[in-house]
């Protein structure tokens, strides 16, 4: 049992919530084109945005050596068993389930309009959606969105930290593993030692693993095959995707980096 | 599902649609449209559609090649993703760098695009960042009810150069961005070799190895 819940665990690594701002681009361009010629060999930017690098990088390995050994095969399997409806109306059931955490965190974060967004899906996903293996919600035009206590602080302005590879939990930030370790903590199945509670966590934490890793097999071995350097391929995109769940869909196209505007670009022309 | 579930979902959204074509309204409407580089975009969109939607996988192949040739800027982009380090790479090095790159990153969308199902691309809206940098952005025009890359926004990075030429510098989707990503990768595979000419011909060695 203790496996188990372990595997369950690591496979949310896989699949856990996301990121900072990994997008430098500040300030004038040919300031800081003038700034990076006569910057030290050492990469700053990547240095600051991944202090740990060391750790990190032991810390992915493990975790992608138990993704490979024995996630992908479960995830495999249990794609093998299952009917893609079927798949979709657990996945379903189990976001289903996360909406009271999604809830509280709307609310703190001052969305209103989310919030009540999110207490529809829950009432009519739980009823008319039986018991939310279904998403009549989002026929209706209300989609789903996550949130999650990293997410809060984000609003609340505590900045990210250093980028963190969690053992079992993967991608993070010091942040953001703290707010993990909140919302886990807020998930009242956590507190309740009585025999059905524990069944309960250990088959949502299994089936939640294998749910999420299910659709990323392809996704993720492609991006594997096509890297140069997995690590960080996976670590800017969880980065980047992190920034835009922060933002809540509010696009902010001026925090991209500059590409080509720098004078030395213009050679090229 | 967990954003990085979602994120990685989109990543596939983009990949297979990263050179199709056409139609839906973008949430947040741009203050600033550039109609010159929505047309540029969509035309590209219109003219892979059909080559991607050929069963001929050769065909395809050779096609996304010469698609990407055509409009991708691949050595602006080779350039962007040394980061700071392009200033440090010397004459010899960039004559074997470039060409190398350009093979590597059409791979990447050969590869991408391998199982790609054709489905067309409309363009939505606009947005400048400045005169000569603008975000283009496309949706699938007939999404499956319910697939995850029905609500996906494709991102296209077009460049505006001084004589009024364009050209595609980036692809995303969700705000999510490949020059990006692959920036991470390359600062970081030259960091890790010793950064500076030692690191880059760490990096060129590495692509080589992968391009064949």
């Amino acid at each position: 049992m203790k496996l188990f819940a372990l595997i369950a665990a690591s496979s949310l690594a896989l699949a856990a919530h996301a990121q900072a701002a990994q997008l430098t681009g500040s300030g004038d361009p040919e300031v800081l084109a003038e700034e990076l010629g006569d910057a030290p060999v050492e990469d700053a930017s990547v240095a600051e945005a991944d202090p740990w690098e060391g750790f990190n990088r032991k810390m992915f390995a493990v975790n992608d050596t138990l993704d490979r050994s024995l996630i992908v095969p479960a995830a495999k399997a249990y794609r093998a068993v299952t009917h893609k409806k079927q798949r979709k109306g657990l996945r379903n059931f189990i976001a289903n389930l996360r909406t009271p955490v999604i809830l509280v965190n709307d609310i703190l974060q001052g969305e209103f309009g989310r919030a009540g967004k999110t207490t529809s899906r829950f009432v009519i996903n739980s009823t008319v959606g039986f018991g939310g293996m279904g998403d009549p919600a989002e026929r209706l035009g209300i989609e789903q969105h996550s949130e999650d206590f990293g997410q809060t602080l984000a609003v609340w302005g505590v900045s990210s930290g250093p980028y963190v590879v969690l053992p079992f939990f993967g991608p993070s930030t010091v942040r953001d593993g703290f707010g993990a370790a909140v919302d886990i903590a807020a998930d009242p199945a956590i507190w309740i030692r009585t025999e059905p509670a524990q069944y309960f966590r250990y088959s949502r934490t299994g089936v939640g693993l294998l749910s999420s890793r299910e659709p990323l097999i392809e996704p993720l071995a492609d991006i594997k095959a096509d890297s140069l350097d997995y690590y960080a391929s996976i670590r800017s995109f969880y980065l980047q995707s992190r920034q835009r769940e922060i933002l809540n869909g509010r696009t902010n196209f001026d925090d991209l980096p500059d590409i080509g505007e720098f004078e030395e670009f213009d050679e090229l022309e | 599902m967990p954003a990085i579930t979602r994120r990685l979902a989109m990543r596939l959204a983009l990949r297979l649609t990263a050179a199709s074509a056409a139609i839906a309204a973008f949430a947040a409407t741009p203050a600033a449209a550039d109609e010159a580089a929505e047309q540029y975009v969509q035309s590209i969109l219109d003219e892979a559609a059909p080559m991607l939607q050929s069963g001929d996988q050769n065909a395809m192949l050779d096609a996304v090649a010469q698609m990407v040739d055509k409009y991708v800027d691949m050595r602006r982009i080779g350039r962007f993703v040394l980061g700071q380090y392009a200033r440090q790479m010397t004459d010899a090095q960039a004559a074997e760098y470039y060409p190398l790159f350009e093979r590597y990153a059409t791979q990447v969308y050969q590869n991408s695009l391998s199982n790609y199902a054709g489905e067309p691309l409309a363009v939505t809206g606009s947005v400048d960042r400045s005169e000569r940098d603008i975000i283009v952005n496309s949706k699938l025009v007939n999404p499956e009810p319910g697939s995850a890359f029905a609500n996906a926004v494709i991102h296209w990075r077009v460049y505006h150069s001084r004589d009024g030429a364009l050209s595609v510098v980036d692809a995303g989707a969700d705000n999510v961005w490949l020059a990006i990503e692959q920036r991470s990768q390359f600062t970081s595979i030259i960091a890790n070799n010793g950064g500076g000419e030692r690191g880059i011909d760490a990096l060129i060695a590495e692509i080589r190895a992968r391009v064949g």
